[in-house]
């Protein structure tokens, strides 16, 4: 409580460790943000890639981690299991 | 007598190459692609001062973080300015051992930069996830700030051919 009370943004660390994975969204809109300035061509098609830019990286990253939990919690125990 | 370039071969332009190591955006912009100068710009300084409204100024640290300080150096002089208000204005001198670190919650810092006992501390540390993902945010910023400044110095022909996908 005393540290949500003395924060100071870019200074004080955000309590976010709930929503930590929600963060990736910002993440990959400033990254399509940025590469898409600079690879698009035709500017008034630039809004649209950035969209679909970030939602390809979510999904990625989405199915990255599913695949992740798959292999650990399903697959490795059942090539590998404890003992 | 050389070849004619190709129309996707580069051309370079030093001033822009240079602009754009100054500021993010600043290469594009000056050399007259000012829309996509301002979008690098929101682009890349968006993640790494968002990196820090995440993590706060603790994820901008070139002494205990020195391998992710060398992607974030890519954003240029600012985060060199960030680094070295982290070092020289918020963290403390400990009475101990004389190194700096950050302050503990309980702590303050006097005029001299020494750790005092009470008082507010001059940031909070960052930690766990909060810490990493304000970490990544600023590097990952450097790391696209690379690529703008090698296209301002060295932009690609085929962009400005709309003849050419």
């Amino acid at each position: 409580m005393h540290l949500a009370l003395a924060y100071r943004p870019f200074i004080d660390p955000l309590d976010l460790h709930a929503a930590w994975y929600m963060l990736i969204v910002p993440l990959a809109f400033g990254i399509a943000l940025t590469y898409k300035a600079i690879r698009v061509g035709d500017m008034t098609q630039y809004a649209k890639q950035v969209v679909v830019m970030s939602i390809q990286i979510v999904g990625a990253m989405g199915l990255l981690g599913l695949a992740s939990y798959l292999l650990i919690q399903h697959v490795l125990p059942r090539i590998l299991p404890l003992q | 007598m050389s070849p004619d370039p190709s129309p996707s071969s580069p051309r370079f332009r030093p001033a822009s190459l240079v602009a754009a190591v100054v500021l993010p955006g600043l290469g594009h912009f000056i050399g007259g692609e000012r829309l996509r100068g301002v979008l690098i710009a929101v682009g890349v300084l968006g993640l790494f001062f968002g990196g820090m409204l995440i993590g706060g100024i603790d994820v901008i640290d070139s002494r205990e973080d020195r391998v992710w300080f060398f992607g974030q150096a890519l954003v240029g002089p600012t985060a060199f300015a960030v680094d070295w208000a982290h070092q020289t204005q918020f963290k403390v001198i400990d009475p101990a051992t004389r190194q700096l670190r950050t302050a503990y919650p309980d702590e303050g810092r006097d005029a001299g930069g020494v750790a005092t006992s009470g008082g507010t501390p001059p940031n909070i540390k960052s930690i766990n996830k909060v810490n990493d993902i304000g970490t990544l945010y600023a590097t990952i910023a450097g790391m696209l700030n690379l690529i703008c400044i090698l296209d301002a110095g060295w932009p690609p022909r085929r962009r400005h051919n709309p003849a050419v996908s």
